[in-house]
């Protein structure tokens, strides 16, 4: 009774023993995964604060009106001028256009012969 | 024996109890005795442990501080003006060094520009930490690493960075290298509550949420070009400008020449030309006689006092004498001006007649409510105190009327303008984000709206037919009016004719203004042969081309109506 009571114990430590050490050794290892990935987010966050300057430095208009005055000849870039500016009151009206009755109803019953424009524009080139 | 026996038999068992329960007692006392001694050195080695203080200080100062970030700096589009960067600073223990002279040399590869007797001298010793180099290249860090010298190790700083250079230096300002601010507008975020933060060790990571200023940085970015292009157009010594949101007070942009590079704060102290301390901030710490654009504040004054009106007319046919002094006219007319008149041909004895009208001691209780007694409530650290004089007799008040003899910061006049323009709310200056409902109690009314649109007029006036023109051939269609000042400066004392410091301040679009421009250009030479000297020709039209290009970006369009510029005109002279 009480021998196989002590086996059981004996076991019982043994198993709580290794899984003690299981438990240990994997907590070591998540600690030492979570490190690396801490510094590795360190090291990440450096870069991109970088970049981000980079980012900010290549936007700034003291960087890109040099690139803007060495291509003014090229591509013909000039200040824009007081007189090219309008506004939407200063746009004529649409004139009116004629419709072309036949035309459209031509194309519809195409259409619905089934003919496809799209096609026929393939054919004509 | 057997009764010896007998009696001794029990005496023996008694006796074998008593000695083997002594032993037993001994024994437990054995090992309580030592037990207590383990424990006891436990104890002792716990507390001694607990008491250990270590230190995590580099060189003195907190690990915290030294890491410490600051949140980053936006201007009023979103736009970087500065963020933080992280980089790798060295540092040695230099008793962990096996080599000195191995590892001095090693280092040198990598980092010729270091002083060999000063780093050998650095590495030798016992001490646990030593800087070798601050901020450096992440390049740099790998081949170090690449070297292989035990006792170097970086710890990772974070270093400001200003993408935009010396355009906004005198904005921003600096940082010294443990990233506190020395100047600008790092040191008064410092002084409200980033410092706090860092001593908390609050301030690590990028928690910190971003800071928006009021700073336009395309209209920035116009003003410095067209600012420096006025240095060697002009060949002047320095040249300033800012402009300001009249409805809310928000600086827009701020610029002056000559500057520094707030990437490497030592070269705000490098002189210019050989003149040491020429890279202030003259729109804040500079004070200055503005000269003739101060009849404006003076015609403000009198129109609002109901004394000085519209239609009035006022003698200028003879210099005013004081003593033994005339004042006279420089475009002199010698005739009897009109109001607008006086404006337009920027009168000094019309202005002085303007001020007598008025009543002296009226203009100084108005230059009072105008602030200009003492410094502008504003965010930069550097900010000086205008000198107004307090004693008033008639002279002083006289030539006060046209700028001479009193000086006041760039920022007060730009604000006062301001003022007038906007129907009458003067507004503190501010280079944080401010939305009009939020500056509307911050407003003290000035002028009336009547005064307002009065001086609006004679500013568009002067534009149109005065000493602006210059200035509104560049900025055509913007609707941009303002006042010349041609201010002589003081050179040992006395005023010098040669010398002049310029200035037009204006705002525009003068139908519906939003936006006031002061530029100052500080002793210009002449552009060509033909050219002139006084401020229309070089501060005007400075003005006019930064209007001309930072227009269109504010949402201002051109408009070439003459409709516009008639519905300014007040009624009384219709």
């Amino acid at each position: 009774m009480i021998r196989t009571l002590n086996v059981m114990l004996v076991c019982a430590s043994v198993a709580a023993l290794v899984a003690v050490y299981a438990i240990k050794y994997s907590v070591e290892e998540t600690a030492n995964e979570k490190v690396a990935i801490e510094r590795q987010i360190d090291r990440q966050e450096g870069e991109l604060s970088l970049l981000k300057a980079d980012w900010a430095y290549l936007n700034q208009p003291s960087h890109v009106a040099p690139i803007v005055a060495r291509h003014a000849a090229a591509l013909g870039l000039v200040p824009i001028s007081p007189q090219q500016f309008g506004s939407l009151e200063g746009l004529p009206m649409r004139p009116i256009i004629q419709k072309d009755e036949t035309g459209l109803d031509e194309l519809f019953s195409s259409l619905e012969a089934g003919v496809d424009p799209a096609e026929q524009s393939v054919e004509v080139r | 024996m057997a009764l010896a026996n007998e009696a001794a038999a029990p005496i023996a068992l008694v006796g074998t109890r008593k000695s083997r329960g002594n032993l037993t007692k001994a024994r437990i006392r054995w090992v309580i005795a030592i037990l207590a001694i383990v424990f006891a050195v436990v104890m002792g080695r716990l507390i001694q442990l607990g008491s250990v203080v270590t230190d995590s200080t580099i060189e003195g100062r907190e690990r915290d501080v030294i890491t410490a970030t600051r949140p980053a700096i936006l201007d009023r589009n979103g736009l970087e003006l500065a963020v933080d960067i992280r980089v790798p600073s060295m540092f040695a223990e230099p008793r962990r060094i096996i080599d000195v002279d191995e590892a001095t040399e090693a280092i040198l590869t990598v980092l010729p520009t270091l002083n060999r007797d000063w780093l050998r001298k650095r590495l030798t010793g016992e001490k646990g930490f030593v800087w070798i180099k601050r901020e450096m290249t992440p390049a740099q860090r790998d081949r170090i690493f690449a070297l292989g010298i035990p006792g170097l190790d970086f710890v990772t700083e974070s270093k400001r960075f200003y993408p935009s250079g010396k355009e906004a230096s005198h904005i921003m300002g600096a940082v010294n290298i443990d990233n506190q601010g020395i100047a600008g507008i790092e040191k008064h975020m410092d002084n409200e509550d980033v410092a706090l933060l860092q001593s908390l060790g609050l301030a690590r990571g990028n928690e910190l949420a971003p800071v928006d200023l009021s700073i336009d940085l395309r209209v920035q970015h116009i003003m410095y070009e067209q600012l420096l292009d006025s240095m060697t157009r002009y060949q002047a010594v320095a040249s300033a400008a800012a402009m300001v949101d009249i409805r809310t007070g928000e600086i827009i942009s701020m610029v002056s020449l000559p500057d520094f590079d707030p990437n490497n704060p030592s070269s705000a102290f490098e002189p210019v030309n050989g003149k040491k301390d020429q890279r202030f901030n003259r729109i804040t710490s500079g004070i200055f006689e503005l000269g003739s654009t101060f009849k404006t504040i003076t015609i403000a004054g009198a129109l609002d006092s109901g004394l000085v009106k519209m239609t009035d007319t006022f003698d200028a046919r003879f210099g005013i004498r004081f003593g033994r002094f005339t004042i006279d006219d420089f475009h002199g007319k010698h005739r009897v001006l009109s109001l607008p008149e006086v404006y337009k041909y920027s009168s000094n004895i019309g202005t002085i007649r303007i001020m007598q009208q008025w009543g002296k001691d009226n203009f100084r209780d108005f230059l009072t409510k105008l602030g200009m007694d003492k410094r502008m409530p504003f965010e930069l650290p550097e900010m000086r105190d205008p000198v107004v004089p307090t004693k008033w007799p008639e002279i002083v008040a006289a030539t006060a009327s046209f700028g001479h003899g009193l000086s006041v910061s760039p920022l007060h006049q730009l604000m006062a303008y301001a003022a007038f323009v906007n129907d009458g709310c003067l507004l503190p200056p501010t280079l944080y984000k401010r939305s009009e409902a939020q500056s509307k109690p911050l407003c003290t009314t000035i002028i009336s709206p009547k005064t307002s649109a009065q001086i609006r007029y004679l500013m568009r006036l002067n534009a149109l037919e005065g000493s602006g023109t210059r200035m509104n051939k560049a900025a055509a269609g913007y609707r941009a009016g303002g006042k010349t000042g041609t201010a002589e400066k003081v050179v040992n004392g006395a005023y010098s004719s040669g010398l002049n410091l310029n200035v037009f301040t204006s705002a525009f679009p003068l139908d519906n203004p939003r936006y006031a421009l002061i530029v100052l250009v500080d002793e210009p030479k002449r552009e060509n042969e033909q050219s002139g000297v006084t401020a229309g020709w070089n501060a005007g039209e400075v003005t006019g081309r930064i209007i001309a290009r930072a227009a269109p970006l504010l949402g201002v369009g051109p408009d070439f109506s003459e409709m516009v510029d008639a519905s300014i005109v007040p009624v009384e002279l219709r």
